[in-house]
């Protein structure tokens, strides 16, 4: 065991912050706020910088970098939950799809790209709802053309009013592929932004597909069960958990700071067991959702047996802790807390889509079960 | 990072585990049920080499690290072994024959440690009183030297294996005036004039350890018996945290491990409404809850363990949030088991609800959680 950062993941955790450390504040302010065309120039300016830094190649590339991987997410997460986000779905879910499942020529064409920043990429997995546990997909192709007409549509595309271009998952007859499409195909609409609760600085929207032609060239897949459907919710997951852990952060630190020094009968309000106990437990749940979210990168890395157990636990605890910790967090603050545009208000916003989004908490808790119950 | 164990280490779990399985636990209900300490399976451990793992072998011991001493903690608990044996092991070796090894002398380790090792001899340590628990600077216990002689005076309460040890390490203040800087450690064999241990105290759950008072009247013991210089007895139980935050948590963890395992099994064989009970989601989240809490309190623990075993000092606010954590947020999934079980697990038969009563302890006794609570504050 080793419960020391390595040198390797330190670096790279290290360089994410540099890049953010000088004039990024009101960049990413803006891109809380701004619209789609600020949010795209803002994250296409930090995908370049984190490319530059090696963030992006990160999980695309055959060595095992999992632990460096899971350390700058949390980082960055910390800076700015939404540019983590979008640059994940880029690069963790879209590039990864191309270099694991991708053809020679669709690596070739796609992953210099999103190693060094210069795409935004997104794949479009979800329908009706956010289940792709129970309904089949309904996004499918057809025969003609040069490859093949889609119809279809998806929800909550995260990336999608911004992306360059759109990896769909559907099915041709009864087979899982994925149709990588561009901005401006034909066919391919781009639904309105929607207004959140959170994550303000995503783009989020449906996608509808009527006959869509898609180039043969850019199809992956066929396959022949729905493992590589999983293996992108695995992935998700991941992102999600480390997610909670940068929430947690901006949170406790908020949280901590304004109570060592905002004053209620002349003394700090920490001093208060009220309020200290509170911190006391917010940064026990901050430690332990780390050390899970750690363990379960880890085992996933090294294929554990119970990896995708673990994971699972990781997901449930680190997102609903993500939650509690903001709550507490914004009740320490106070009526400060209330108030729009602190990490605090926003962490607490936030906190619910990493519930929902990816493996949800109660199909998380089902799935657990189901491991547990075969285990014995 | 890395999370991985030496083969070494989980092949010594699984012996762990075997042998309590066929050793220890085919008493252990008969036991609790009577509140009787077992000095049979006490003496098994020794035996085994549990009770000494961690000490050099020529004082009966293993060399073992700490993170071995935590998956044997673990394996305990995993097999079935109740709280109350667990409780008792740790309390003798890490509270007492540490404290001896860590910072005795040459003749105090030989002495004392091969029979603690082996389980011959019985180990408590004495430091909560009845008004001193967590405000460790007020014990009243005095020790007062008189020629080549200590005299102790005063009352120690709630003492793991105070009714049956032969030998007590026990903190006594030496400095009159002085607070932390005044707590000295002794030695207190059993039989000793002036040394009496209480009656045991009947307690709701660990019932098979025994806990009493011990009460000092006079009770004379040669100055050799002073482990380490005057005054530095409150370092020496800061230390023992070291042991209390990682080997004696590990149990708890291994308990729930156990619990889990009799959970699913009675999913799967209950059957309601036609169907087996895990069919059921309600039943399915509380098993998802166990095992998430499992998962999350096993790092925290490990952390602590490997931290020990760098040489490191301890870090107090990760001890202080790894006993936080499972203190407080095991109490649910403890109850998520029994209830699972319906009212089979209100009856002594079905052993949830004795790991429900053992766990109530873990918030409450090496430091409650609002002590944690207070040591995080402090440093944060």
């Amino acid at each position: 065991m080793d419960f020391d950062y390595s040198e390797t993941e330190r670096d790279l955790s290290e360089k994410v912050k540099e890049i953010f450390a000088a004039d990024s504040k009101d960049s990413l302010v803006k891109l809380e706020s701004g619209d789609s065309n600020v949010l795209r120039s803002t994250v296409l300016k930090y995908l370049k910088a984190l490319g530059q830094v090696g963030y992006l190649a990160c999980g695309l590339e055959d060595k095992k970098d999992t632990m460096s991987l899971v350390t700058a997410q949390e980082s960055l997460a910390t800076i700015s939950p939404s540019l983590f986000l979008s640059v994940e779905v880029n690069a963790r879910i879209f590039g990864r799809l191309i270099a694991v499942y991708g053809t020679a020529d669709q690596k070739d064409q796609f992953l210099h790209d999103v190693k060094t920043g210069r795409l935004i990429g997104v794949v479009a997995l979800s329908e009706g709802g956010m289940n792709i546990v129970n309904e089949p997909l309904q996004t499918a192709g057809v025969q003609g053309g040069k490859g093949f007409f889609v119809n279809g549509g998806k929800d909550h595309v995260v990336n999608a009013p911004i992306a360059d271009w759109i990896a769909i998952a559907g099915k041709i007859e009864e087979h899982i592929v994925f149709f990588i499409i561009k901005k401006g195909s034909e066919g391919l609409f781009i639904g309105q932004r929607f207004s959140t609760m959170g994550y303000n600085g995503c783009a989020i929207s449906v996608i509808s597909l009527k006959n869509c032609s898609v180039h043969s060239k850019h199809v992956i897949g066929p396959f022949k069960d729905e493992e590589p459907l999983k293996t992108l919710r695995r992935w998700e997951d991941q992102v999600l958990t480390t997610g909670s852990l940068g929430l947690m952060n901006r949170c406790y630190s908020d949280a901590l700071s304004y109570a060592k020094t905002h004053k209620s009968g002349n003394k700090p309000i920490i001093a208060y067991q009220e309020v200290g106990f509170k911190l006391a437990e917010m940064l026990t749940l901050l430690q332990t959702a780390q050390l899970l979210a750690y363990r379960a990168a880890w085992m996933d890395e090294t294929k554990n047996k119970d990896a995708t157990v673990v994971a699972h636990c990781a997901k449930v605890f680190c997102t609903e802790s993500a939650e509690e910790v903001a709550s507490q967090a914004l009740q320490i603050l106070g009526g400060y807390g209330y108030i729009d545009g602190n990490p605090v208000e926003e962490g607490y916003r936030y906190a619910k889509y990493l519930q929902i989004a990816g493996t949800s908490t109660e199909i998380s808790r089902m799935k657990i079960a189901d491991g547990v119950l075969q285990m014995d | 990072m890395d999370f991985s164990f030496t083969e070494e280490q989980l092949m010594f779990k699984e012996q762990v585990m075997r042998f309590a399985t066929k050793e220890i636990v085919p008493r252990v209900q008969e036991h609790e049920l009577k509140g009787e300490f077992d000095f049979q399976s006490f003496r098994k451990l020794g035996e085994f080499g549990i009770l000494g793992l961690h000490f050099p072998e020529e004082l009966g011991g293993s060399n073992a690290d700490v993170m071995t001493s935590v998956l044997v903690g673990e394996a305990l608990g995993e097999a079935g072994v109740d709280g109350g044996l667990t409780l008792a092991y740790g309390a003798h070796t890490f509270l007492c024959a540490d404290t001896i090894f860590a910072h005795g002398t040459d003749t105090q380790r030989k002495k004392y440690i091969p029979k603690l090792s082996s389980g011959e001899w019985i180990g408590c340590m004495g430091l909560t009183e009845p008004g001193a628990g967590s405000d460790v600077a007020s014990l009243t216990t005095r020790a007062e030297k008189r020629g080549d002689t200590y005299v102790l005076n005063g009352n120690k309460m709630f003492i793991t294996n105070g009714p049956v040890s032969d030998v007590a390490v026990v903190y006594a203040k030496t400095g009159k005036d002085l607070k932390h800087a005044g707590i000295s450690t002794f030695i207190v064999e059993k039989g000793t004039k002036g040394f009496l241990p209480g009656s045991n105290l009947i307690k709701m759950g660990v019932r098979a350890s025994h806990t009493s008072e011990l009460i000092f009247e006079d009770c004379e013991i040669p100055e050799e018996n002073l482990i380490g210089k005057e005054g530095a007895g409150f370092m020496m139980a800061l230390q023992t945290v070291e042991w209390d935050r990682s080997a004696l948590l590990a149990p708890f963890i291994g308990g729930m491990t156990y619990v889990l395992k009799k959970c699913t099994r009675y999913a799967k064989e209950r059957y309601q409404f036609g169907r087996p009970i895990g069919k059921f989601q309600a039943i399915k989240h509380k098993l998802a809850d166990i095992t998430i809490f499992i998962e999350a309190a096993r790092t925290l623990c490990y952390r602590i363990a490997w931290c020990k075993d760098q040489g490191r000092p301890l870090n107090h606010l990760e001890a202080a949030a790894a006993k936080l954590f499972i203190g407080d947020w095991s109490l649910k999934p403890a109850n998520d088991a029994m209830v699972l079980h319906g009212g089979y697990g209100y009856c002594h038969e079905y052993e949830v609800e004795r790991y429900f009563r053992d766990s109530r302890l873990a918030p409450i006794g090496g430091g409650t959680s609002e002590i944690e609570k207070k040591i995080i504050c402090r440093l944060i």
